[in-house]
This record gives C-alpha cells, structure tokens and sequence, in this order.
C-alpha cells in the first residue's frame, strides 16, 4: 500500500494529467450506451472507436497519404520560404535603424492582422492550386519569424557588442559572434509560433480552395455528414502541431545549452 | 621618454536622441608610463569608463585625442585590452571559447589560439573549468576568465572598468591579490577604473581624482606604498592618511554633484 | 544645424511616415502610367479609396462590421468569463494544474480552426457557430495567461503583506490582482488575433452576412477596390485593437513582464 502511495506520488502529474484524458476518452466513448441520442444529434455523433475504424478505412485506400502529402509539401514549402525571408529581413530590420523605422508600419500592420484575411486575395491570384495555399502559410509564418529575429537582435547586450568590437571585431564578425548566438533562442520561439500559423494556414487555405489535402477532407468529409472523418483529420492536425512543438523545443533546450536553467523554460 | 600613454584636452559630448546633450569629459589631460599601474576614481558619472572607452578606441572624441606610444588612437587595437564590469562573457560560449574570442576575430589558427587560452587559462587557475559554460561560474570565476581574455592578445595596456565592483568583498580582496601578482609578472600598463578609494589605493602606484561631471583630471595622487603590496599594508596609519586624502578631495566633487542635480530640478 | 536635431530625434516617425506614403504613391504611379494590369487582378490605392467610401457612406460595411463585432463580442466575453477563473484555478491548486494542463496545452497547441465546418453544420451559419469558434480559439490564452500570472505572483511579496498585518482581501488586492492584471492585458491582446480568425474562418466558409463574408464576396465577385478597401478597414481595426492593448500593457505593467506567457 506504500508502495503504491509513493509510486503515485512520485508520478503524479503524469497519472492525473493523463487520467484525465483517457477518460474524457472514455466518457465519449461510453455516451451512446448510456443514454439514446435523439436522431438529430446522432447525425453530428461520433465516437473513438468510430473515428479510429474511419482512420483505418482511409489508410488502407490510400486517401489519407495523398492528402498528407499535399498538405506537408504546402507546409514545407511555405515555412521554409518564411524562414528564407523572414530571418535575413529581421536580421537587417534589427541592425539597420533607416530600414527599421522605414519597415516598421507595415511589419506592425500586418502582423497585427490575421493573415487569413488575404486568403480570397490569394486565391484570385493563385487559384486553387497549391499555390495559394503556399503563399497564405508564407504570409501566416513570416511575421512571427521575423519580429522574434528582429527582438533577438534588438536585445543583445550592448556590452557583449563593445566587447567583441575592442577586439577589432568588424560588423560580419559582430553579427556572426555575438548578435546571432544572441538571436537563436529567439529564433526558435519565432519557429515554434510560425509553425502554428503555417498549419493554420494548411487548413484554413484548404477549407477554402483546394480539390485535396487534410483541410479538404475536413471540409468535404463535414458537408457529407462524415463526422468520423472529420475528427480524423482534426486528430491528425492536433499530432502534428505536437508532434512539432515537441521537436521546437527540443531544438530549444539543445541550443540553449548555455542559459542557466530557470531561463530554459521560455 | 615618450609616455605610454598621453591623453591632451579630451573632449567628448553625448548627444542622445530624445535628451538633452551631455558633456561627459572635458578637457581631460593625463599621462601614464609604460608599466604604470593608474586607478581613476571620482563621482558617479564623471565620465571614468566614458574615458576609457575613448582609450579603447570605441569612443572618439570631440576635441583632443589620446596618443598611444606617440601614435594617436583612432579605433580598438591589440595593443589595448579591457576587462569590463559585468564581465561581458559571451554566455553562450565556454570559458575556453571566451578567452580565445580575441584571437580568434584576429584571425589566429584554431591550434594556436586553444594552446594559448590554454595557458592563461591556467594562470588564473581556470584549467578544470575549460569547459563550462559561464552560467555554471561565480563570480569571481567569471572575472578571472575576463582577465584571462583579456591578456590572450597580449596587449600592452590593459583597461579596466571596474572590474571587481559585482563581487563581494572577500572574493575582491582575492582578486585584488592576484592582479597584482599578474601584473608584477606581465609588466603591463594598468588604467583601473574604480570607486572603491581603498581598492585605488591598495593598488595603484598612481590615483587620478576626477571632478564632477563634465569629467577632468582634479588631483594626482602618487602613492608612494612599497612594491609588492602587502594585504597587511592596509591596516597601517600611512594608508589611512592616504585614504583621508583622496576622501576629502573627492568629497568636494561629490557635494558639488549633490548640489548640481537639486539646481537642475 | 538645429532642423537636423530635429530630424534626428523625430526619425522614426518621420521614416515611417515618408515610407508608407511613398509606398501608396509609388502603387498608384506604378499601375495608371507604368504598366497595366488586369483589373481584376489588381487594383490602385485610389479605386480603393473611392470603394471606401462608397462602402462607409453607402453604408453596406456597418452591416457587416455589426454582425461581425457580435459574433465577437459574444464569443470574446464567454472566453473571459471561462478562462480567467480557469486559469487562476489552475494556478491556485496544484491538482488542478496536474489535471488539466496537459489537456489544454494539446488543444491549444492544436489548430481549432480545424473544427470550424463542424461547428457550422452542427451549429448553423448563423450566429451560434462563429460564436463557439471565437470562444474556442479565444478562452486558452486567457487561460494560460491567467495560470501564468497567478504562478508568477512573488510568495515574497505575499509574506511582505501579511508581515505588515494584510488579510487575504488585502493579498487579493495588493498582490495578486496587479501581478495577474499585465497577463490579462496580454492574453486578451492574443485571444483577440484569434477571436478574428474564428470570425473571418466562420464567414468565409458559411454566411450570408459579416465583414469575412463581404470579403470573400467581393473576391468571387471580382470586385477588387471593394475587397481591398474591406480588408484595409480589418487592418485598421486590428492595429488600433493590438496597439491599444499594447500601450494598456506598459501603463499596467510599467516594470514591463518582457516575455508573453506562451
């Protein structure tokens, strides 16, 4: 009985924490056995065990690759493009004074607005190709990439600057020594929150304009009344995103081997 | 002989965007031997690490200019080193990769510069902690490393701000200690920016009091304590006096300074 | 001698100002004398300006901002309501925090919006399905920053009032509310993005009315002035929103908390 006593105790974020979601899980789960739904809730119905056989079907026909894979080369494309703009352009926003304050109106007032809104823009531009979904993930990820980078060369210690700079150090060796060590934790926040914007980009973009990928079955599988697929593409895109924070931050505390560690946690 | 280093009538005027200009130093005039070991003290603001930021070359000045060997200064040069107060350690590099900072932005071969952190690393008694990261260092640890940096380019004079203000007082007497066996060993030129008068006196063989903002030279003081110093030589009469006479020139500057600011407001 | 300071202390508005004027101008110059672009592809700042106020003074767009605003307003105070005194929950009990935090981290690690045709086919494309996708998206950051902001209250400063006699009103009032209160501020900046996103998601996928409906509306229309002009008034709005949160943040938290609360 100790045992046990202690083993909770040692464990006790983990088993409450998880209890609770296993049996929120198992609540859903167990609605229809416990009372009838009237027929016009059972409609938008689903349970676990539904949406799991659902995810099952749509393996083993291949649908779910193929709307994987237009979504991930969107995502991919569309982050690596926002990470190609937006650190380089922060980087300058953040040495250059005359850039900065020349920028600053339309960094301010785009990242203020959700991006979203350029989306029927975007696809008058771009149609519903996999264009317009590229450019709404670009446009939702660089804002985030660029303002962290910007604020992570903006907040470097003036004294670590003259430090490297009474060494002779001139502005390359200044920007490569002090201020992008300085910036990459920065960075790093800047690429977690860009990817939650690039996903949502995925999907909204999807929703709207797209004859494939994960936010079109959502979409489609909803106006069908496919509740199940609905819930599996939904599961799908919550993996992702913590599939991916998990992985930002590792990088996180892997590149901040060097920040003492009540820092790590931000 | 020509000194080490000759400060004429520097002039230096701050003129921040959205305040009104300060002049930080004004006509400041001194000169330092070669081996010389000069503290600067005076009242907060007087423009002490103003100067030696002059000195090291990031700062130029309005009027006036300091000559270094005959030669005028005109930027940073591995004939000058700083020690900063806030130890300016790169925090995301190891002790080693500080100290051989210096070397490296000059360009030295990755063998050359390691072999030669290496050895001050040992000379400020670093040697197992090469590979920490400067978080895991106290303070003294981490000012020993700063010093260590700034000897790698072996430069000629070294500048120092305040260098033990952040630690507390048995690690600064430690530290005082052990400056003053490196600089008997590596005879270098010392400007010691301090506002500890005791600390000034201790060390130097020369204290420059500073006036009140707008900073010049107020009085020279040559202490005339034997070389090596002795800890013990502090809780002699001669050193008292010694601290009562740089108190009381410098406490004038310090009710001029009082009395300016309430003016101001 | 004395213009020049005057430049110089006045820089970055002046910058900013000669750049977005020169950026509309340039705009303008570029598309009536330069080149000729398909007008339903582009259009210029001019052809915007004229749609804007025909939309203001026709008065389509205050339709529209109404629906929208309520849809908002609605979902916005359903997320205030339950998420602050989640968040302090969380923050208070250490079970709570156990419990429900990695329940929520998921969902608002996750993107919602994802749920947002559901929501509609269950809910309608009326009024209660932008309703409960604002609130969605809106109440996590009102919980974390509230969670955050009860975790970093000082225990210090807590034992510094009872010290000098403090009740727990007084620990209440004195400690914890103004160390919350930069948080709040903060989380409500955050949970307002969001909010938008529900409305304008919601709109462009099913409605008759609102300012994301408009928008989409005068795409497939290829009304192009009027799609540009609606947008800009978002812009606008979002900017005075944020900004205005922002500058709240610094008044309330002048010794500044420097980081958000994720």
């Amino acid at each position: 009985m100790r045992a046990l006593a202690n083993f909770y105790r040692e464990r006790e974020p983990a088993i409450l924490g998880g209890g609770f979601i296993l049996s929120l899980i198992l609540a859903w789960q167990s609605v229809p056995s416990l009372v009838s739904l009237p027929q016009g809730i059972s409609l938008f119905f689903t349970t676990p065990v539904e949406v799991i056989k659902a995810f099952h079907q749509l393996v083993v026909q291949n649908q779910i690759q193929s709307h994987f894979y237009v979504s991930a080369v969107e995502f991919i494309v569309g982050l690596a493009l926002a990470i190609l703009v937006g650190l380089p352009l922060g980087l300058v926003m953040g040495r250059s004074k005359i850039l900065d304050a020349m920028l600053d109106p339309f960094v301010t007032a785009f990242n203020a607005t959700p991006r979203l809104i350029f989306l029927p823009l975007l696809i008058l531009w771009f149609g519903i190709g996999i264009w317009s979904k590229i450019t709404i993930v670009f446009v939702g990820a660089v804002f985030p990439l660029l303002i962290n980078t910007y604020e992570g060369v903006k907040n470097v210690d003036r004294v670590l600057v003259n430090v490297v700079r009474s060494f002779g150090a001139n502005e390359w060796q200044t920007m490569k020594t002090v201020v992008l060590p300085n910036s990459v934790p920065y960075i790093v926040v800047g690429l977690r929150l860009a990817i939650g914007r690039a996903l949502l980009g995925v999907v909204v973009g999807e929703f709207f304009a797209a004859s494939r990928g994960l936010g079109y079955m959502i979409a489609n599988a909803a106006t069908n009344y496919k509740v199940d697929v609905v819930f599996v593409g939904v599961t799908i895109f919550m993996g992702l995103s913590l599939i991916l924070t998990y992985f930002v931050k590792k990088l996180e505390s892997r590149l901040s081997r060097w920040r003492p560690e009540t820092a790590k946690n931000f | 002989m020509v000194p080490c280093i000759q400060a004429s009538d520097v002039t230096l005027t701050f003129r921040p965007k959205d305040r009104e200009a300060v002049t930080a130093i004004n006509g400041l005039t001194l000169e330092v031997a070669r081996g010389e070991f000069v503290s600067i003290v005076g009242p907060s603001g007087c423009g002490k690490s103003t100067f030696l930021n002059v000195l090291l070359g990031l700062l130029k000045p309005d009027k006036g200019e300091i000559q270094l060997n005959g030669k005028r200064i005109s930027g940073p040069g591995e004939e000058r080193a700083m020690v900063f107060q806030e130890f300016g350690l790169l925090p995301w590099r190891t002790v080693l990769a500080n100290v051989e900072l210096g070397l490296e932005l000059k360009g030295v071969a990755a063998d050359t510069r390691r072999k030669r952190a290496r050895g001050l690393i040992e000379l400020v008694g670093l040697t197992a902690f090469e590979n920490h990261y400067p978080h895991e260092l106290s303070g003294g640890m981490k000012q020993r490393v700063g010093l260590a940096r700034a000897l790698v380019t072996e430069p000629e004079v070294l500048l120092m701000d305040e260098p033990f203000a952040a630690l507390d007082a048995q690690t600064r007497d430690l530290m005082q200690t052990e400056l003053l066996q490196i600089w008997d060993r590596a005879k270098k030129t010392v400007i010691f920016v301090t506002h500890s008068i005791e600390e000034a006196a201790y060390l130097s063989d020369r204290v420059v009091i500073m006036s009140a903002r707008p900073g010049k030279v107020k009085e020279v003081l040559r202490i005339g304590l034997p070389r090596p110093r002795e800890y013990e030589m502090r809780l002699s009469p001669g050193f008292n006096e010694i601290k009562s006479r740089i108190w009381s020139t410098l406490k004038e500057e310090l009710v001029t300074r009082i009395g300016g600011d309430g003016a101001q407001r | 001698m004395a213009l020049r300071d005057r430049y110089y202390e006045h820089q970055r508005p002046i910058l900013g100002t000669v750049s977005v004027i020169g950026f509309f101008l340039l705009w303008e110059w570029l598309l009536t004398s330069v080149v000729t672009v398909d007008p339903f592809f582009l259009t210029q700042p001019s052809k915007v300006a004229a749609a804007a106020k025909e939309l203001f003074l026709g008065g389509a767009i205050w339709q529209d901002l109404a629906v929208s605003s309520k849809a908002f307003l609605w979902g916005f105070s359903a997320a205030v309501i339950v998420g602050i005194p989640t968040g302090v929950f969380m923050g208070w009990r250490r079970r709570a925090e156990y419990t429900l935090d990695p329940f929520f981290t998921a969902l608002y690690a996750s993107p919602l919006v994802a749920l947002a045709p559901l929501l509609i086919i269950i809910f309608g494309v009326g009024l209660t399905g932008k309703v409960v996708l604002v609130f969605l998206l809106a109440v996590f950051p009102f919980i974390f920053n509230a969670f955050a902001g009860v975790k970093s209250t000082d225990r210090l400063l807590v034992n510094v009032v009872r010290s000098f006699g403090g009740k727990e009103k007084d620990i209440y009032w004195k400690v914890i509310l103004p160390s919350i209160l930069p948080y709040m501020v903060a989380g409500a900046r955050i949970a307002i993005g969001r909010g938008i996103v529900g409305i304008i998601v919601g709109e462009f996928y099913a409605a008759s009315e609102g300012i994301g409906f408009a928008i989409s509306r005068f795409g497939d229309t290829y009304r192009l002035p009027e799609m540009f002009a609606a947008i800009l008034v978002l812009m606008i709005l979002a900017v005075v929103f944020t900004e205005g949160l922002r500058k709240l943040e610094n008044v309330l938290a002048p010794w500044k908390i420097g980081q958000e609360a994720r």
